[in-house]
């Protein structure tokens, strides 16, 4: 091969290694699920599985909600669409909450795919249209998930038992 | 040089312990970028290296060079750079007492190395030591302290620091796949860095390259 070619070549093929280098060490992919899907959503050529989210939303709405994420988990294995994340932060939130108190672990969990759904989204603005949910905004189930992790004065008011999941 | 090598394996070669010497298995992958300090030490072993004559930047980018030629000379070096800084990030213990130590005893090493002026093959052997000393320091006895579970290694580095308090010593244990993951990367850095155009090592296409009027006899 002319060596002006192979140079040329050497040249593509090592910038190109260096970009996506760069984008494994930004990205943190755990999986060659989330590494394919996070590249042809960098394109835009990303799909999730229509059946298993409609699954999951049909699990969500009956409260099942480890089926739920189970689902959502399905129809988005690269964890690259944010209203299958926000649905899924969603789940942690409803799980973990309760009259007396919340679950932290679930409700952190919930508050990291809501980041994530959020860094996802257009601009970082994700609202999602769904009249079952009270939440319809990844902004508002973040501000909740977060008060429920806070530990402040007003966890001791017994007027929480009237409080209501939304 | 032979362009295959310069444009395609050595970058290659540079890119992947770049991007491998960053990589640590513990619960999850997590890709853990260069600190500040090893892209000091990165910067330190690249004149370390240009002072011995194991990289000669001046057959990777050149006037008399085609601009495509310099522009993959340019990609070694850089690449260099990088791999360098992330191997150091791989050696160097991740906290407490021993990444302190650990850093201090790079840098100083690297400045002897620099005031000592050696050849290229002195340079080479050298860095074998210090890279294969620290990667054992790191993956096999800190991490033989840091298992929770303990094994007989465990038992004996605790019999030969009796009276020592481990808790500066442990570290956040691995999988035991890191270790061979960095094992692999440094061998595969310590062979790009052979591979590297050297000040002591011209080749014949090296001289036809930089000098056409004489290999075409005008």
């Amino acid at each position: 091969m002319h060596e002006r070619t192979v140079r040329a070549l050497g040249l593509v093929g090592a910038l190109a290694y260096a970009a996506f280098i760069g984008w494994l060490y930004i990205r943190q992919p755990q999986s060659v699920a989330e590494v394919t899907g996070g590249l042809t959503a960098s394109i835009g050529a990303y799909r999730i599985d229509p059946q298993a989210f409609d699954d999951g939303l049909r699990f969500f709405r009956r409260d099942q909600f480890p089926e739920a994420r189970g689902a959502l988990e399905r129809a988005d294995p690269a964890e690259q669409d944010a209203r299958t994340q926000f649905y899924i932060a969603y789940s942690y939130y409803r799980q973990g909450w309760g009259r007396l108190y919340q679950d932290d672990a679930l409700f952190a969990r919930g508050l990291e795919r809501v980041t994530k759904a959020i860094a996802l989204a257009p601009n970082g603005r994700l609202v999602v249209d769904d009249a079952e949910l009270q939440m319809r905004s990844a902004d508002e189930l973040k501000a909740e998930l977060e008060a429920g992790l806070r530990t402040d004065v007003s966890d001791l008011n017994p007027l929480r038992v009237f409080g209501h999941r939304k | 040089m032979n362009a295959t090598r310069e444009a395609g394996y050595l970058p290659a070669l540079l890119l992947t312990v770049a991007w491998l010497g960053g990589v640590r298995i513990a619960g999850r992958i997590a890709l853990v970028p260069p600190p500040l300090f090893a892209l000091v030490l990165g910067l330190l072993l690249l004149g370390v290296l240009v002072k011995s004559g194991a990289l000669a930047p001046d057959r990777l980018m050149h006037p008399s060079r085609p601009a495509l030629a310099n522009v993959n000379g340019l990609v070694v070096i850089v690449a260099t750079f990088f791999a360098s800084a992330q191997v150091f990030n791989l050696i160097t213990p991740e906290a407490g007492l021993p990444r302190l130590v650990c850093n201090l005893f790079l840098l100083v090493l690297l400045f002897n190395t620099q005031a000592a002026s050696p050849d290229r093959v002195r340079v080479l052997r050298s860095l074998m030591v210090i890279v294969g000393f620290a990667f054992v320091m790191k993956f096999i006895v800190l991490a033989a302290l840091s298992d929770p579970a303990g094994g007989t290694l465990k038992r004996v580095l605790l019999v030969m620091l009796e009276g020592l308090t481990l808790g500066t010593l442990t570290q956040a244990p691995f999988h035991p796949a890191t270790g061979y993951v960095a094992f692999f990367t440094i061998v595969m850095f310590l062979i790009a860095l052979a591979l590297l155009p050297s000040r002591d090592r011209f080749s014949a296409g090296d001289i036809r390259s930089t000098t056409p009027a004489i290999t075409n006899g005008r």
